[in-house]
């Protein structure tokens, strides 16, 4: 298109017009990187439309008056301007200009160029994304933008993440952001036996991915995008010959560090002096010096190739990849293992009217998971005792005995290498999302587009958990015991939408969508239980469920010449889970922007090259989370261990469930000032937003008068919760010459999240220790989930006084009404510090992240560092505890107000260096063919003042935690 | 024209596609498990499942085994939310029969008196008995709907059940909702009085409703006379009028009815009242004497309250869980020297089932187990001496009797002596010897009308029904409970005991139901 204007505008520089005394300019242009020359730039002489274009050479001839600017384009390239001030050669070098390259950014049903965006956009692409082990796609935004925080599960090779945008929008319902990957929203839950369900695809496979934050970014997606969208584009097929990429690397996993429990002398001390001891305790100290957690954890390594494949075949645009991880993890057994592969097809047909993207992507997982209970049972095992114990009953591990009954005592525990050797739990997942979208540009009125996505994401897993036979157990009839489960699920999505496109008068651009959405989630679980089937019990278990969604939209985005801009969507959106009069929500949005830079004021400004103001206001429905069929009656069936005998004959029971009739949607809503900014020839930009997030109608787990229902708890719409903060992010590209660049990205945000309203209160947050204690509180005018404990009191050496509490009603007796509000596990503040250098071949790049502000409840101190924890009441074994106890001396676990202290509840203000990668490319030595080489080093360094493991525990309860390990990474990337 | 063709049927057919789908909005569970109103109550058959689930309401904690989840509640530990479980802990382990080492928060409290307006063990037996009522009041609805006279006797045993839980409603927490049928209008509080004449009008008329004998687990018209004579028998305490002569009447009734005393001593051991406890008291002759009761299976019938509590609980220190029928000991419950003493006078009583070895008679702290006599009055062994139905030792077997003909004896007597008209002291007297001699096994412990007096009847009480969940109404009936009259280790959370304020004599509503209904209004005092 440009081209063509522009062989107009050298047309019309023939036609006589006015003549100004003008002199002849020649030049040649040429690629900087390259030298070679550029054919095809524009020179035009600015304020005018005077201007040519370089030919195959790349040179110009131009006439021109002195103090002219000479200014030369080309797609792709920064702009260079030169005054005229006579010189009859003027030659440029131009530079390519990275930042046009994510000119298009994909937003809800289409796309959008990015200074047309309204809303609170954050574009990652596949240059910015961390490099390092990167086993699953959350992975490479960790740290990037403001006001995502992306935590994992545990260490565990594949495991689940959290990712949270602005903090947690709901108490009941999922406070997940939607994921979509290539149009098609990905169902939040993973099937049993996956660790998460995002490892479906292969990180090397995505080009992009676009956070959307604020309501009227996400409204277009409705209901399920209330806490905010990930979009995934994955890499699609160029009209070009093939280009193959090769990734290949091996990563060795380490354990970092261990919890502190007393060591094999430490326990001995304790025990030959402990008060409560007598000679029967003294004989069952053993002669070992053991350290359990040494024996579960160690050095495991992995794993990670992928081969693609990108090009056309028969006209037709395709990409090809495949891809295999295997990772061990640091608990013995563990592993995790994938084979993804993934096709698509982007034909266009009826010269360009018809687009078709066709795409097909596969997973098979196989999942080895290492007993947890180990890690638990290390904390807490006798250290004097050793592994294996020839005499043993039960497979020649040690194991306490009970002299009266011969096996286990009832309330031992169990050896943790027995645990992670003799029971056996692995699944296979298999997953495949397919999607074919159609994208028709009506012959007959090209201003419309029809756009027709379909997609299904299916998926089954199939798991067992097998038990052997010697393991340690008080059972006399324990025969080894095996459960089996298989879960499918099957998620269907229609969308239709019509997109109109029209420029009136070349300034006003006008984009409308219109669209209708249909998704059905369903899944079918089916549980298998040897032990009870051995009972003569229900052993065979089936669950089904199935919701719809079904919603109607329109968006208009109109534009004043790109300077003024207005974005308006109305969502309706109907759920099957809720009844019929309550169904439907209606969610509008607005968003209003300026790109002030166009105006007159700044265009020409040296140093501003883009400054935007957006202000934006939208509403989200959400039910994700809530129980398909809570607004009908219901009745329950009894499995058949909870039958109930009459006469001689025992019957199953019906029992009415809880329901709520009157379910509504909860409602989200958003406004979201903002400003991106660009200066310095694009060295210096970032982004500022300020925001206050409301949720009202919450969803909670509310308690109702229990005459009036049948039980004493039902969800209902009953609270409000909000969300307030800022978010800046700042990149600086401090140098930039021909051999050495250097940026650095930094963001920042600060979020306060707290419940505005509820009507009562709510515990949560169920820590081991005693049984059914709870450590949190869901009330108004708190952030939820913050800790609800007793306030210790502390001596003048800052000693705990065990069973000391501030009696803060002053009415002599210390019970529940003496519990407060301590802090919560959410940081204030998230920050990310990034940098990436480039020196000629070489690249490197450090990935820093910190949160403070937040706390955690360190239940493995909390739950067992009590002196008496050590001997039970049978006499008949021992346990371990933690070292705590050598700096509070607490006596008493049966106070169990004890778990309940202050003391427990630490602050978890961490900064971590999360990745170090230095690479080296060669882009001569074989022809047509770049290689990178690169190293790695994951979760490099914690900084924290927290006493436990690890301060970046989701949900704030630190128990039985499964450590982060130190990856080492090396590898090839492969171009050719 | 063409076009305008291709863009109708493009509309068109979007339109039927779309249309098919606002249908799929209407979904039903596809469960297999979950059921509707119309399948539960389609016939009696279908229907007495249903009545299964007030039974089990109060004996199971969910409808799945163990504390496997779906619990009826969820305010609580699965385990900790049984009906029986809950009655021990705020009517045995508030009083003299019981000490327990454990430190779950608010459970301490409960022998010490000075439980708070949130204490979950306090507020969670409210919820249980509520959801009862609910329970009891929907089934009534739907079966009325059915026409055969089988589905008759079931609303009236539904009726019953829904008393029972009032009576309790009434015990424990006076001021409660009448409700009678499910709204979610929230009702407002009732007085003790009205309560009071609700149970006695629903009782007098399921008398004749309820078959004259049922099959084992479900409850007769013997049982309508049973509790009737336990409610006049507190009527002073709950409405201010003594209703003793009523009390004498119904207690006949039930004297007179084919129930009787097991005599049989089917592992002859020397008296026949450890068979009640045993893990066949369905089948070893309790079952005769048990007017009201509670059955488990250790397979078919599990939970972590019941008998599984009961026993594993009480078990701990050198005690062999084999002996027990058990895998293990949970290491709780024992009690004070003031049950003990007791049993003093007379050696030969075999009702005192204590187990001494490694334990103090003197409680010097509550939590080690050492301190104060262990209990072995249920046993998962059967008659024979075996273990239970679970193999793994887990879950007891041994139905718990909720009401049973002993009771009725001694209430009989209690009346009696307190001026109820009809009664004779005569005829106490042989009842009481009846229990005395199944217990001693012979006549050595029999006594003699001056013997027969209040105070006797309180501590026979106690010898003969301790830890079956009625201590604390006999000690509120006798002004006992919270008053310096009567004091035991530990009460009031003094080493030798101590009186505490009267308004403990009844328990709190829990505090979020007060702050879900507001037209209901907390217990003095809390």
């Amino acid at each position: 298109m440009k081209t063509t204007f522009n062989s107009l505008l050298f047309i019309l520089f023939f036609l006589p017009t006015i003549i100004i005394a003008q002199n002849t300019i020649t030049g040649t242009v040429t690629e900087q990187s390259s030298s070679l020359p550029l054919p095809g730039v524009n020179v035009v002489v600015k304020g005018t439309n005077q201007g040519t274009a370089t030919d195959f050479d790349g040179k110009y001839q131009l006439n021109a008056s002195t103090g002219d600017v000479l200014e030369f384009s080309y797609v792709g390239y920064i702009t260079k301007e030169v005054i005229y001030t006579s010189q009859t050669n003027i030659n440029v070098t131009l530079s390519e200009d990275a930042s046009q390259l994510d000119e298009v950014v994909i937003i809800g049903y289409g796309s959008v160029k990015k200074e047309d965006l309204t809303g609170s956009v954050d574009l990652v692409t596949s240059e910015d994304f961390n490099k390092g082990p990167v086993v699953s796609a959350q992975q490479l935004i960790t740290g990037k933008i403001a006001g995502v925080s992306v935590t994992s599960g545990s260490g565990a090779p594949g495991d689940g993440q959290e990712i949270r945008i602005r903090g947690n929008g709901s108490l009941e319902l999922n406070s997940n952001p939607l994921i979509v990957v290539d149009g098609i929203p990905l169902d939040g839950g993973g099937v049993g036996g996956s660790r998460n369900p995002l490892n479906l695809i292969n990180p090397n496979d995505i080009e992009s991915m676009t956070v959307l934050k604020d309501a009227s970014a996400t409204s277009i997606y409705g209901s399920r995008a209330a806490n905010g969208v990930i979009m995934i584009t994955t890499k699609k097929g160029k009209d070009s010959e093939f280009k193959f990429n090769i990734n290949s690397s091996t990563t060795v996993h380490t354990p970092i560090d261990y919890v502190d429990v007393l060591t094999a002398n430490e326990f001995r001390n304790v025990v030959n002096n402990h008060p409560g001891g007598d000679a029967t305790t003294l004989s069952l100290l053993g002669n070992a010096n053991t350290d359990w957690q040494d024996e579960i954890y160690t050095t495991a390594y992995g794993q990670d190739h992928s081969i693609s494949a990108l090009g056309a075949a028969f006209g037709i645009p395709m990409r090809l990849s495949v891809g295999y991880s295997s990772h061990d993890g640091i608990l013995k057994r563990d592993n995790f293992s994938r084979t993804t592969a993934s096709l698509n097809l982007s034909p266009s047909l009826f010269d360009d009217h018809l687009k078709i993207e066709l795409n097909a992507r596969g997973n098979y997982t196989e999942n080895f998971f290492g007993n947890r209970g180990a890690i638990g049972s290390a904390n807490t095992y006798d250290p004097t005792q050793p592994v294996y114990d020839a005499t043993s009953p039960f497979g020649g591990y040690f194991s306490w005995i009970d002299s009266s009954t011969g096996l286990q005592p009832s309330l031992a525990g169990t050896n943790p290498v027995a645990l992670l050797d003799l029971v056996d739990d692995k699944a296979e997942v298999r997953r495949l999302i397919t999607n074919a979208k159609f994208n028709y540009k009506l012959h007959f009125f090209p201003d419309i587009t029809a756009t027709v996505n379909v997609g299904i994401d299916k998926s089954n897993s199939h798991g067992r958990t097998i038990t052997s036979a010697s393991i340690p157990t008080s059972d006399a009839s324990w025969n080894g015991s095996r459960f089996t489960y298989k879960n499918e699920s099957l998620n269907k999505l229609f969308d239709a939408y019509l997109t109109y496109n029209k420029s009136f008068n070349d300034v006003h651009n006008l984009n409308v969508v219109v669209g209708h959405s249909y998704q059905s989630f369903e899944y079918d679980n089916f549980n298998y239980d040897s032990e009870a089937e051995e009972d003569g019990n229900d052993f065979e278990f089936i669950d089904k469920s199935k919701n719809v969604l079904l919603s109607y939209f329109g968006r208009l985005n109109y534009d004043f010449n790109s300077k003024y801009l207005l974005t308006a969507t109305l969502r309706a959106d109907a759920s099957s889970k809720l009844n019929a009069n309550d169904r439907w929500g209606y969610f509008p949005s607005l968003a209003l922007a300026w790109n002030m830079h166009k105006e007159n004021f700044l265009k020409d400004s040296n140093v501003l090259n883009e400054l935007k103001l957006r202000v934006g206001y939208g509403e989200v429905g959400n039910v994700n989370g809530l129980g398909d069929y809570l607004f009908l009656t219901r009745y329950t069936r009894s499995q058949s261990s909870a039958n109930y005998q009459f006469g001689n004959t025992f019957y199953q029971t019906y029992r009415p469930d809880p329901l709520n009739e009157n379910l509504r949607w909860e409602i989200g809503n958003t406004i979201n000032i903002g400003m991106d900014y660009s200066m310095l020839n694009r060295r210096v930009s970032g982004s500022v937003n300020v925001y206050q997030k409301q949720t009202k109608d919450l969803i909670a787990n509310a308690s109702i008068d229990p005459f009036t229902n049948f039980g004493s708890r039902i969800q209902k719409n009953i609270g409000d919760m909000e969300n307030r903060g800022i978010e800046l992010a700042l990149n600086v590209i401090p140098v930039k010459t021909d051999n050495f660049e250097w940026s650095i990205n930094y963001n920042i945000a600060f979020n306060d999240n707290e419940i505005t309203n509820l009507p009562f209160d709510q515990e949560t947050g169920g820590i081991s220790g005693g049984v059914g204690n709870n450590a949190q509180l869901n009330t108004e005018g708190q952030s939820p989930y913050s800790f609800y404990v007793f306030q210790q009191v502390y001596d003048n050496n800052g000693k705990p006084i065990e069973g000391a509490f501030v009696d803060r009603n002053g009415d002599n007796v210390i019970n529940d009404s003496d519990k407060y509000i301590y802090k919560d596990p959410y940081a204030d503040v998230i920050m990310g510090l990034n940098t990436n250098l480039t020196y000629k071949k070489w690249d490197l790049s450090i990935v820093t992240r910190a949160n403070i502000g937040n706390y955690a409840y360190n239940n493995v101190a909390s739950s067992n560092s009590y002196l008496n924890g050590i001997i039970p009441t049978t006499n008949n074994f021992l346990w371990n505890i933690h070292s705590d106890y050598l700096n509070t001396g607490f006596v008493s676990q049966s106070d169990e107000r004890n778990f309940l202290s202050s003391h427990f509840v630490q602050e978890a203000s961490f900064f971590k260096v999360d990745n170090i990668t230095l690479g080296y490319t060669l882009d001569k030595a074989i022809k047509d063919t770049t290689l990178r080489f690169y190293g790695s080093v994951q979760n490099v360094a914690t900084i924290t003042d927290y006493d436990g493991l690890d301060p970046e525990i989701t949900g704030g309860i630190d128990n039985g935690f499964y450590p982060r390990p130190r990856s080492f990474v090396m590898g090839v990337n492969i171009d050719f | 024209m063409k076009n305008i063709i291709k863009q109708i049927i493009f509309i068109v057919t979007i339109s039927f596609f779309m249309a098919s789908c606002h249908d799929d909005l209407d979904q039903n569970p596809i469960d297999p498990d979950s059921f509707t109103e119309q399948d539960v109550f389609a016939n009696t058959i279908e229907a007495k499942s249903a009545l299964a689930k007030l039974y089990a309401s109060l004996a199971l904690t969910g409808q799945n085994g163990g504390d496997d989840g779906a619990a009826d509640i969820p305010d609580i530990n699965q385990g900790f939310s049984q009906f029986t479980r809950m009655l021990f802990n705020l009517n045995e382990l508030t009083t003299d029969h019981a000490v327990v080492g454990w430190g779950d928060p608010g459970l301490p409290d409960l022998h010490g008196q000075y439980w708070s307006a949130g204490n979950d063990f306090t507020g969670a037996m409210y919820l249980r008995l509520a959801q009862e009522v609910s329970f009891c009041n929907a089934f009534i609805k739907n079966a009325s709907a059915l026409t055969d006279p089988e589905a008759q006797s079931f609303i009236a045993e539904a009726r019953f059940l829904r008393a029972y839980a009032y009576y309790n409603l009434i015990d424990l927490y006076a001021n409660v909702p009448l409700v009678q049928e499910i709204t979610t209008d929230l009702p407002s509080q009732s007085s003790r009085g009205e309560l009071f004449n609700f149970v006695e009008s629903e009782l007098l008329d399921v008398q004749n409703l309820l078959l004259e004998s049922n099959e084992y687990g479900r409850v007769d018209k013997v049982a309508a006379w049973a509790l009737l004579s336990r409610l006049y028998l507190n009527a002073e305490v709950w409405t201010g009028t003594e209703r003793f002569t009523d009390c004498v009447t119904f207690s006949n009734n039930v004297m007179n009815s084919s129930y009787e005393i097991n005599t049989t001593d089917a592992n002859a051991n020397g008296t026949a009242y450890d068979e009640l406890f045993l893990a066949d008291n369905n089948t070893n002759g309790a079952e005769k004497e048990f007017i009201f009761l509670l059955s488990f299976d250790g397979v078919q019938s599990t939970t972590y309250g019941g008998t599984t509590f009961l026993v594993h609980g009480a078990t701990g220190g050198s005690m062999d869980p084999t002996e027990l029928g058990i895998n293990g000991g949970w290491g709780g419950y024992r009690t004070t020297k003031a049950l003990v003493e007791k049993f003093d006078a007379n050696p030969g009583d075999q009702r005192a089932m204590f187990y001494t070895d490694g334990q103090n008679l003197e409680i010097e702290s509550i939590p080690p187990f050492s301190q104060g006599y262990a209990i072995t009055k249920f046993k998962n062994i059967d008659s024979n001496g075996d273990q239970g139905n679970d193999t793994s030792g887990e879950f007891v077997d041994t139905d718990i009797p909720l009401i049973r003909l002993a009771e009725i004896y001694l209430n009989y007597a209690e009346a009696t002596l307190k001026g109820g008209a009809g009664g004779d002291l005569g005829i106490a007297l042989n009842k009481i010897n009846e229990l005395r001699e199944r217990a001693f096994g012979d006549t050595s412990g029999n006594i003699s009308a001056s013997d027969l007096d209040e105070d006797f009847i309180l501590d026979e009480r106690s010898r003969e029904l301790y830890w079956e969940g009625q201590r604390r109404t006999d000690l509120v009936r006798y002004n006992y409970f919270t008053t310096s009259d009567y004091t035991w280790p530990f009460k009031g959370n003094q080493p030798n005991g101590t009186s505490v304020s009267s308004f403990r004599n009844i328990f709190p509503i829990p505090t979020n139901t007060i702050s879900t209904n507001p037209n209901l209004q907390q217990n003095l005092g809390y």
